[in-house]
């Protein structure tokens, strides 16, 4: 093996064993794998994988693969990026980047083992999660397992958003501005934005060629089979209503086609180029470039609303309790305050959904704001129950009174403030337009600080609450209440009693989950 | 072995961090003295190829540093400071890949560099439950894995307890034989025993360049030992250099740096290293006033 490849395979390898131990990797495994169950449920429920014009399609390899493998792609494409978009951030922090900028090492051989490091990891976590999901076959099939089949629907799909997510992430960790937290949520709403622009193009009548080269989703392509092999467009996939009294009809699967191996293989190898312009824009760990990239993104709109917005925040921290009784409500109004005064910009958030819940009527309240306000939220909350972890601080916090054994407790109080001041307006205003409202609008809210609580505590990392939470509210959010199980904060008027109460208990289990992982990390380290 | 010719590194905001620097050393320990905001870090991330100087220029056993950063950097060993280490691999890990990034391949040079730096018994644990000084041994393997002719290394002891220090400050002083090692500290205890010439810098200059016991040969005369009530030792605190200080039953036994007697009963005595460093910030000559007569070195501008 030359050096070159050498080295390119040490990162990779290195990279691979770093993401896999970590805890965040196996909660993100389960939560996708736990989603691919809710995906395929037991026709018995009334609800079915693939629907065709009222007809249930057979729980066979080509079924569950195809369905299984869009799912797996949606995640890739959401989820998948907030996985690997911090291999170069890590070598910043740990600055193990000095010590590879004064090793032979290329700046591009760098990226590129960076770029085939994500490539491999999640390459292996969909190949365990089309492991996982082949056992659906075993818990709801209908038809014997056959792996070339199941397989072929992954290869068929995935490759390209693969390729495309880990190109991109080295793009934003190399750009300076859209590193950090403002580049994973411009992220999100790029890819929510464009994740089904080239497949509702490719759907139309007399569709052009080119929106094939840039399937990256592969929704286009999935369409254009379906379309073809099934002469409808009445077609839903992932737990849909059918008609029992319809004959269960067997599903073709995806297959492959000519006419598509060139667009398939473009979009595949396309994204590889972005990181041409990345290599433009990488600093090569020097300390100079660095520090002006730090400048330049205290420089850009998003930066320069928050240096505005500055003043604000002396208004916010006169609300930090002085000489107070020292209870933990204290301690979390003290931790809420600081949170917002530390991005003062989000007070402007506060004031604008505050405005336009204000401004809306009860649907579009419901179904417009809140999903926004949720989204905002929880972004907001996102780094509270880790942020002593992940700046050293711990020791500082479990030496003031309550904090070290109520710590959960404290944290969750923490989340449930911030996420009140973006949320209060917009609650109360809902529960005068639509009383009902209220309860379901509360328990999501509850539902939210707490996974926040609990994944930022296991994970150490904000981002594991965030691509958990964001992937959920996407798939929340397209499904417009069509499932009442997803409706957990009832915006779209679908939460029943028994769903409400449902995630209120998960809220409570996610909180009792924190408070006995928190009490081992005491027993084990403090 | 190293020669530093009129160096800056000039930021976009316009400061330096670095003026105008000019020295020459051959091999051993060099260590780099100076306050924090000196250029210390600033110098060594140049010497180490991590950035560029913004002018004047560097050789490296008569090699353009600048202009062929990749001759230097297959000799050459870094540990920056702060360094961090990926929690989540084991050691042998860790040190498997920055061996396969500096390109060397021999499993027992991995193996024997874990043994140097005393953590082979601890190979395959994840190095996330490391102390302090077992990550900073770690990061001075990996400095060492490619068996470099120049180690930098900055501010290694950092936060590390008195018994790791010592034990950081022997791996350091062994590896110095035959090869340069640089050696960034703001604790002068650190260098003291081990440096064979001692760089001062300030505000980005060099103040001096000299053997340790050069420099304190200069400060005699200079460092003055006094017993002092609390309230005399304040009024001199706030206006002479003091070395350090005792607090005893009969007042306060202070080491004064100072030209002349500070007091009427102050007695002259040896000066260490520390004092002739608070000697030498204090009277060396800053921008290319380095050494009057450095031994095995040589102020080149």
């Amino acid at each position: 093996m030359s050096e070159r490849l050498s080295r390119l395979a040490a990162i990779v390898r290195a990279d691979f064993l770093i993401r896999l131990r970590r805890p965040s990797t196996a909660i993100i495994f389960l939560l996708l794998s736990a989603s691919a169950y809710l995906w395929v449920p037991a026709p018995s429920t009334g609800k079915c994988l693939i629907q065709v014009n009222g007809h249930r399609a057979l729980y066979d390899s080509a079924a569950i693969g195809m369905a299984t493998a869009m799912l797996g792609t949606i995640f890739i494409g959401l989820a998948g990026f907030y996985v690997v978009s911090n291999a170069i951030r890590r070598d910043v922090l740990s600055r193990c980047g000095y010590v590879i900028a004064s090793t032979t090492m290329r700046g591009s051989e760098y990226l590129a083992g960076k770029f085939a490091g994500n490539v491999v990891f999640l390459t292996v976590f969909m190949s365990g999660f089309m492991l996982a999901s082949m056992s659906m076959l075993i818990v709801r099939g209908e038809a014997p397992l056959q792996p070339l089949v199941f397989i072929t629907q992954y290869l068929l799909l995935v490759p390209p958003v693969i390729v495309f997510v880990s190109a991109l992430a080295i793009l934003f960790e190399c750009t300076p501005g859209l590193r950090g937290k403002f580049g994973d949520v411009v992220y999100f709403f790029l890819w929510a934005g464009s994740a089904g622009a080239a497949a509702s193009l490719i759907d139309r009548p007399n569709p052009p060629v080119w929106p094939r080269y840039i399937d990256f989703t592969g929704l286009g392509f999935s369409m254009h089979q379906l379309g073809d092999t099934l002469h409808t467009q009445s077609v839903s996939i992932g737990a849909s209503s059918f008609d029992a009294s319809k004959p269960t009809i067997v599903f073709p699967g995806l297959h492959f086609e000519w006419a598509w191996a060139g667009p398939r293989i473009v979009s595949t190898l396309a994204p590889i180029l972005l990181l041409v312009v990345a290599r433009l824009f990488f600093h090569r760990f020097d300390p100079a470039r660095l520090r002006a990239a730090a400048a330049a993104t205290k420089r850009t709109w998003i930066g320069r609303f928050n240096a505005m917005a500055k003043p604000l925040a002396r208004f916010v921290l006169a609300l930090i309790p002085r000489g107070g009784s020292g209870s933990l409500l204290d301690a979390a109004r003290a931790d809420a305050v600081t949170t917002v005064a530390a991005f003062p910009l989000a007070i402007v958030g506060v004031f604008g959904l505050a405005i336009a819940a204000l401004a809306s009527d009860a649907h579009g309240l419901l179904t417009g704001v809140m999903p926004l306000a949720y989204a905002a939220c929880a972004i907001a909350v996102a780094d509270i129950s880790c942020r002593e972890q992940r700046a050293g601080t711990s020791a500082l916090v479990f030496a003031a009174p309550h904090l070290r054994q109520r710590f959960v407790a404290w944290k969750f109080l923490t989340s449930m403030l911030v996420a009140a001041a973006f949320l209060a307006v917009p609650i109360v205003r809902a529960s005068i337009l639509r009383p009902d409202a209220a309860l379901p609008l509360v328990v999501g809210l509850a539902f939210t600080c707490a996974a926040a609580t609990l994944l930022g505590i296991v994970s150490a990392n904000p981002k594991t609450f965030i691509v958990g939470f964001l992937t959920f509210w996407y798939v929340a959010t397209q499904d417009k209440g069509a499932t009442a199980s997803l409706d957990f904060a009832g915006w779209f008027g679908k939460a029943t009693p028994a769903v409400i109460a449902a995630y209120a208990g998960l809220a409570m289990l996610c909180l009792a989950a924190a408070a006995a992982y928190h009490a081992r990390v005491l027993r084990a380290r403090w | 072995m190293l020669r530093i010719t009129d160096v800056s590194k000039r930021f976009r905001s316009g400061n330096y961090g670095v003026r105008d620097l000019s020295f020459e050393v051959r091999g051993g320990v060099l260590g780099l003295l100076g306050p924090n905001g000196a250029g210390k870090t600033t110098l060594m991330q140049m010497i180490a190829t991590v950035t560029k100087p913004t002018a004047g220029s560097i050789f490296f056993r008569d090699e353009d540093v600048v202009a062929k950063p990749d001759a230097l950097r297959r000799r050459l060993g870094y540990l920056p400071q702060d360094f961090g280490v990926y929690d989540n691999l084991t050691a042998l890990e860790f040190l498997n890949y920055f061996a396969a990034l500096k390109g060397v391949r021999s499993r027992t040079k991995i193996q024997e560099t874990l043994e140097l730096v005393n953590l082979h018994q601890v190979a395959n644990r994840a190095v996330g439950g490391f102390s302090g000084g077992m990550k900073q041994r770690l990061g001075i393997a990996q400095a060492l894995i490619n068996d470099p002719d120049l180690v930098i290394v900055d501010e290694p002891t950092a936060g590390l307890d008195p018994e790791e220090r010592v034990r950081f400050r022997n791996v350091l002083s062994d590896i110095g034989m035959g090869r340069l090692v640089i050696l960034s500290t703001h604790i002068v205890s650190d260098v003291e025993s081990i440096a064979t010439e001692i760089a001062i810098m300030r505000e980005g200059a060099l103040v001096a360049l000299a053997p340790p016991e050069e420099l304190m040969r200069r400060a005699k005369g200079s460092v003055w030992e006094v017993v002092v009530s609390s309230e005399k030792f304040d009024e001199l605190r706030r206006t002479l250099h003091i070395s350090s200080a005792v607090r005893k039953s009969s007042g306060v036994q202070a080491r004064i740096v100072s030209p002349f007697p500070p007091v009427p009963l102050a007695t002259p005595v040896e000066p260490t290293l520390e004092d002739a460093f608070l000697f030498t910030m204090r009277n060396g000559e800053g921008r290319n006033g380095a050494a009057t007569a450095p031994t095995n070195a040589a102020a080149v501008a």
